[in-house]
């Protein structure tokens, strides 16, 4: 009975002191939209050069990827927060990109196949 | 033997006296609710040994119909075994491995069995498993990606709420009946002039819905010859009810025949019948011309061609039978026939309506 | 208008009582809200049942005039439509839902009250939105699915389906609002030692329904805007002639469509396993098992829906996925069958009404799950699917598996609500009539779909076979009025006359049979910790239960629950009542006429009514930052509940940005020979996405500011990320005027509408968040804002951010990847 209730306390708190363990100072936001700006930047290269244009789509979803990452986990604060909430954010976001796959499987068969 | 089987056992042995002798209500309930669908498959069994319904998927007519007649039947034998298993496990755990509020046993507080909820998890699983390979199998089976050798390939433009035809490589043109040789595969290109229909005809096949901006295709062999009923099964508006069609399996020779009646020109009107010329005359004159195509007299290509209706069994997309009598009715006032019905009412007298119907029953 | 804490009751007065019909209007409280549900459904119930029997009748014969074709497209739209979001979901969620949550798991009410209310309001705009047509222009008559393109205004012009978007929409935002609010209860709001395998089971049911509607919500939405907006501003998302294929809405519709009927399944599950160990005085047999197979069906439960479209011609591999998914599913529904009865067997029974009717679904809805089984197998499918099996097949799941449930929820709840008992004789009266009335009624359907009988139809053939088999369902379908009769009629005598309850009538396991019946509105006087799973059996008969067996034996009745008389030990802090729920829902009605009416005047009006309430809503916050918690609930710490509830709304968002992203990339080269996606200009977007990214980083710097104190900086960076916000809009809005130059209207072509659509809801979201940020910077500057409210400024930042985040999905798939195709 008490060791119920004593772990169901401990992981509340500790949570809550996990939550205001890290907090990141105005350096590392700064930092992120350099990032975020230099990202850009490689993807209007990735778009501009003809040269590249076999490895436009991976390289396009990676760094878009990588730049909704950053703005999620740092400017959205899920990197220092409980995991229920990137939890809350991921299920859905998987459900989406399921969603987004499957629609156009199947209308990629509905063109080619009957037209 | 675990300590439920052994408890169970030793009360059931103790309960079964007095079970026999209660009358419980809701003994009745149970017995009720197991016998319905009993009671039901023998209506049914009764249906079908009497005459068959004409549009029953349980009788099937071609090699699709079979296959998945076949398939059904394998899936309802599972399905009925689980019921059966579901039915005694409720029957014996409310009448019989339960006491009553007053009684004396005390309840048991046995909230989890490993084997027993590995069973029935396992269980379903490999029923599953059972189902999916032949329903697996039967998809490809009957979606072959390229039409069959020596198929006849039939054109199927499904409109509201009439049904069009036309049979690649000869020209022939019909409504609402399509006739088939048994024994070849047929392939139908369905396609839509307006919203989603589907083509179901039970006896020859699953339906296929029609759908506008895409053609889907139907592949069927017919097994039996026959005249076998079908409807459109995807709601379409006002008709859609009204919105049947006959499909008509003949042997070879007769298929050839009919094919070489309707590819040649519409039968000439004998000076004897003066009703028909004088339809023809009104036909001729009248903006029936506009929709309907009868080959040498009009080009109308937004409602059935009537080149050879006399050689149609209905009417209206199989809501009337073809008799000079119904068709003056549906020329009168096809709204009232077919509710929605694209065509108007010419406002013409019953004489000529009558000479009209004559006119379009000579057209063989 | 702060909160006030109540002041001490000296008795524990009933929820129902007080107030006066302002009370009503204005009511937070979860268990009013949930009566008045209840009573809302219950009528619509009527309006179902009559149009059923109005089908029933006109199907007695071939050829029967008794309705037009036009008027029975109607009824049987209407029936379906009030069925599933009138009934069965109101009193399901809205009704038990709404009143048991906070008691099953020990709080005094939702996480959102006030949403809560909101949820009720905008269900009575949208409900009166789809009976508006009795009055004038003809009810919805394509379905409750309604097809595209039947449902464009060329084929079907009237204002039936004008009704029928309208509504649905509201009604769908009504839902989602709900979803949410039980999400972020259930996770949040659990007392002390309240973990999650301790719940009760229905709690468990509602908890996984939330997630199922917050993901599949938005597909219907996006469908249903389209639809909109090829029935008001003349674009072609389902026009073939433009390109278009109606199978785009299928697909969206049955993404939501499938797990839909999951959402009206599980609860009812939820209710039978409340309800079967209480009267089989035993505990629900494999609770891990149960919840895990909740879990198990609701995530398979979006992988099916392609199930509903196996005639379509999706191909023979999406065939073969869809009906494996499809089987899959039987088998966590399979264990939750046999967990039932495992659970009865051994038990000592009190065959109650609640009971009878509980027994009776788990065998109803068996048969309804193996007809199921045949629906899955795609080839077997074809022959079933549109036809009077498929009818069978759903409303054995629906009626009786959902119904029958909500029957015996109704008999096992009802003195809680009510304070009231029923008569039992009545309840066993209605019992048999529905066993019979419905089996009756339905099962012959099986053979009529068998036998070729197609569903939909306003009439049938003489000769096909069916006129017997119709006759008696039709007859059937009279007894099961009847049945539905007597619960009326025990339902308004208990009302008026009934028996007063005790708090326990039942010698119930979970919490609300702890309090008084009806409860007071405080809920639970002092919450005691939760020592287990059936935390109330606990609190009477202890861990192991001995002593119940004991005093069970010995003949005692159970002992009286704790805490029915006391008061509570300290003030009690509860939400304040608030009228802005209801101006909202009024505003959107106004918003729904203004559009169908097509006075752009009354948009604006309604629109202007909805955004000031809300904001009123916001400011009616007690102390923003500085919520007091309730000292006795212990929610999870270091996260604050709105957080969590912007993170859940922010997670449906990304399902609907999805479904307006998939569409696009689907429809974009269908350009009927314009430019296309080569109209793209990537400078000046690269531009206005930099200046969006930016905002971002001055929207961290605002919190961080705010999070110090530093009242400053808080002012400086608040303006500046609203003014990048509006450079960005000015951006959008200067795209949007060239390409209009240039020839690319809204109703252009495909591509155009496509990238209108995403890109301006988009758009939309950003003007929102202007508007949100400019509110927070009037706060700040009036010195409202500042550290104890910070966290304020990190919803709206999180709000924000994925705004932006939304963006750099669009700018890669739209922009960059312009000469990109799939189909």
């Amino acid at each position: 009975m008490s060791e119920a209730i004593g772990t169901v306390a401990a992981s509340t708190e500790q949570a809550g002191r996990e939550a205001h363990r890290a907090h990141p100072g105005a350096a590392v936001y700064v930092i992120v939209a350099v990032f975020l700006a230099a990202l850009t930047a490689m993807e209007l290269t990735v778009f501009y050069v003809s040269a590249l244009k076999a490895v436009l789509v991976p390289v396009l979803l990676i760094l878009a990827a990588a730049k909704f990452a950053m703005v999620a986990m740092f400017y959205m604060h899920l990197r220092y927060d409980s995991w229920l909430l990137s939890g809350v954010l991921i299920f859905p976001l998987i459900i989406a990109a399921l969603l987004l796959i499957s629609l156009l499987l199947l209308f990629a068969y509905l063109a080619h196949h009957i037209g | 033997m675990t300590p439920l089987a052994r408890r169970t056992i030793r009360r059931a042995s103790g309960f079964l006296a007095s079970r026999t002798m209660t009358a419980e209500p809701f003994a009745r309930m149970n017995r009720l609710a197991a016998a319905a669908p009993l009671m039901a498959a023998a209506l049914a069994l009764a249906g079908c040994a009497a005459s068959e319904p004409p549009m029953t998927t349980l009788a099937p007519k071609s090699d699709l119909a079979q296959w998945i007649y076949d398939l059904m039947v394998e899936v309802t034998a599972w399905d009925a075994l689980i019921f059966l298993i579901v039915v005694v496990a409720f029957t014996l755990a409310v009448f019989f491995f339960s006491t009553r509020v007053g009684e004396a046993a005390p309840p048991s507080s046995v909230a989890s069995d490993l084997a027993l909820e590995a069973a029935w998890t396992i269980g379903p699983a490999l029923v599953v498993l059972m189902i999916s390979i032949p329903t697996v199998r039967t998809i490809f089976r009957s979606q072959p990606p390229v039409p069959p050798a020596g198929s006849l390939e039939v054109k199927v433009i499904a409109h509201q709420w009439w049904w069009e035809f036309h049979y690649a490589g000869s020209g022939i043109a019909t409504a609402n009946e399509l006739h088939i040789p048994v024994g070849r595969p047929i392939r139908l290109a369905l396609q839509s002039a307006d919203v989603i229909h589907s083509f179901w005809v039970p006896q020859l096949g699953g339906k296929r819905d029609v759908v506008p901006g895409q053609i889907n295709e139907l592949t069927l062999a017919a097994r039996v010859a026959g005249t076998y009923v079908g409807q459109c099964a995807e709601f379409c508006g006002l008709s859609h009810a009204n919105m049947r069609l006959r499909v008509i399996v003949e042997s070879p020779e007769q298929f050839a025949l009919w094919a070489k009646l309707q590819q040649a020109a519409p039968t000439a009107l004998s000076a004897a019948n003066a009703a028909a010329s004088d339809g023809a005359r009104i036909f001729a004159n009248s903006p029936c011309t506009t929709c309907h195509r009868i080959d040498g007299v009009s080009k109308g290509a937004l409602a059935p061609d009537l080149t050879h209706f006399a050689s149609r069994t209905t009417l209206a997309a199989g809501i009337l039978p073809n008799t000079p009598e119904s068709v003056a009715r549906w020329i009168a006032n096809p709204g009232a026939v077919k509710p929605g019905a694209q065509m108007p009412p010419l406002g013409l007298g019953a004489n000529q309506v009558s000479d009209l119907a004559a006119y379009l029953e000579s057209l063989k | 208008m702060a909160a006030q804490p109540k002041p001490l009751p000296t008795e524990s007065a009933s929820y129902l009582r007080g107030g006066g019909l302002l009370g009503w209007l204005e009511t937070v409280d979860h268990k009013r809200i949930a009566v008045l549900y209840g009573a809302s459904a219950l009528v619509f119930m009527v309006i179902g049942g009559i149009e059923a029997m109005l089908i029933r009748v006109q199907l007695w014969s071939p050829g029967n005039g008794f309705l037009s074709a036009a008027v029975y497209n109607q009824i049987f739209t209407m029936h379906g439509t009030t069925m599933i979001f009138l009934v069965v979901m109101p009193l399901e969620l809205g009704a038990f839902g709404n009143f048991l949550i906070p008691l099953h798991i020990g709080a005094r009410d939702v996480a959102f009250p006030r949403i809560n209310a909101l949820s009720y309001w905008l269900f009575l705009t949208g409900a009166i939105f789809l009976h508006l047509g009795w009055l004038w222009g003809g009810l919805p008559n394509a379905g409750w699915f309604g097809y595209a393109n039947l449902t464009e205004r060329y084929f079907s012009p009237g204002l039936n389906l004008d009704y029928w978007v309208v509504g649905l929409l509201i009604l769908g935002v009504s839902t989602v609002l709900g979803g949410l609010n039980f999400f972020v209860t259930i996770v949040m709001m659990r007392a002390r030692g309240m973990t999650y395998m301790r719940m009760p089971m229905f709690a468990w049911a509602i908890l996984v329904s939330s997630v199922l509607i917050l993901i599949a919500f938005p597909p219907l939405t996006v469908g249903l805007i389209f639809l909109l907006m090829d029935r008001f501003f003349g674009t072609h998302f389902y026009v073939v002639a433009y390109g278009a294929t109606p199978i785009l809405w299928q697909h969206l519709f049955w993404l939501f469509g499938h797990p839909e009927v999951y959402v009206m399944a599980l609860p009812a599950f939820g209710m039978i396993s409340e309800i079967v160990p209480v009267f089989a005085r035993k505990p629900l047999f494999g609770y891990p098992m149960m919840a895990y197979s909740l879990s198990l069906i609701a995530f398979l439960s979006y992988g099916v829906w392609g199930h509903h479209m196996f005639a379509t011609g999706m191909g023979p591999v999406a065939d073969s996925a869809f009906a494996i998914t499809s089987m899959l599913i039987a088998i966590p529904t399979g264990i939750k069958i046999f967990s039932w009865i495992a659970t009865v067997w051994g038990g000592s029974l009190r065959m109650t009404a609640a009971f009878y009717f509980a027994l009776g679904m788990i065998l109803e809805f068996t048969i309804g799950g193996l007809s199921g089984v045949m629906h899955a197998s795609a080839p077997v499918d074809l022959q079933q699917t549109d036809s009077y099996f498929v009818v069978a097949h759903f409303h054995y799941v629906l009626f009786g598996g959902a119904m029958f449930a909500i029957i015996g929820a109704v008999y096992y709840w009802w003195p809680k609500i009510t304070g009231r008992m029923l008569d039992e004789r009545l309840g066993k009266l209605q019992f048999w009539l529905t066993v019979i009335g419905f089996n009756g009624t339905f099962f012959p359907m099986h053979f009529l779909g068998l036998w070729g009988m197609p569903r939909r139809i306003y009439t049938y053939g003489a000769g096909l076979g069916w006129t017997d088999l119709n006759r008696l369902e039709t007859v059937a379908a009279f007894i099961l009025g009847l049945a539905f009769l007597v619960m009326y009629v025990n339902l308004v005598r208990s009302a008026a006359a009934g028996a007063e309850a005790p708090a326990d009538p039942w010698d119930g396991r979970t919490l609300e049979w702890s309090i008084a019946s009806p409860p007071p509105s405080y809920n639970f006087a002092r919450m005691s910790e939760v020592r287990g799973r059936d935390a109330f059996w606990v609190q009477k008969y202890g861990r192991a239960g001995s002593r119940g067996v004991a005093m069970f034996m010995a003949g005692q009745a159970p002992p009286a629950p704790e805490s029915e008389r006391a008061a509570p030990a300290q003030p009690v802090h509860m939400p304040a009542p608030s009228i802005f729920p209801l101006m909202i829902a009024l505003g959107a009605g106004v918003m729904g006429a203004g559009l169908i009416i097509g006075w752009w005047r009354l948009i604006m009006i309604g629109a202007g009514a909805a955004i000031l309430a809300a904001i009123g809503i916001g400011f009616e916050y007690p102390a923003w930052g500085e919520e007091p918690r309730d000292p006795e609930s212990a929610a999870p710490g270091g996260v604050d509940v709105r957080k969590v509830g912007v993170w859940a709304f922010l997670g449906s968002e990304c399902v609907f940005f999805a479904s307006l992203i998939s569409t696009y990339i689907v429809y974009k080269s269908r350009n009927a020979g314009g430019p296309g996606a080569s109209i793209l200009e990537i400078p000046l977007t690269s531009f206005s996405t930099f200046v969006l990214l930016m905002s971002s980083l001055l929207m961290v710097l605002a919190l961080a500011a705010t999070q110090r104190g530093d009242r400053v900086w808080e002012r400086i960076w608040l303006v500046g990320v609203a003014v990048f916000g509006l450079v960005f809009l000015g951006g959008q809005a200067y795209e949007f005027t060239r390409f209009y130059r240039e020839g690319l209207a809204l109703q252009t072509d495909l591509f155009g509408q496509s990238f209108y659509t995403l890109v301006g809801f988009h758009g939309a979201h950003v003007a929102i968040g202007v508007l949100w940020l400019s509110v927070l910077a009037v706060a700040a500057f009036t010195g409202k804002l500042g550290k104890s409210r910070a966290l304020s400024v990190e919803l709206a930042g999180l709000y924000w951010h994925f705004v932006d985040v939304v963006w750099i999905v669009i700018f890669t798939l739209v922009y960059l990847m312009q000469q990109v195709t799939v189909a």
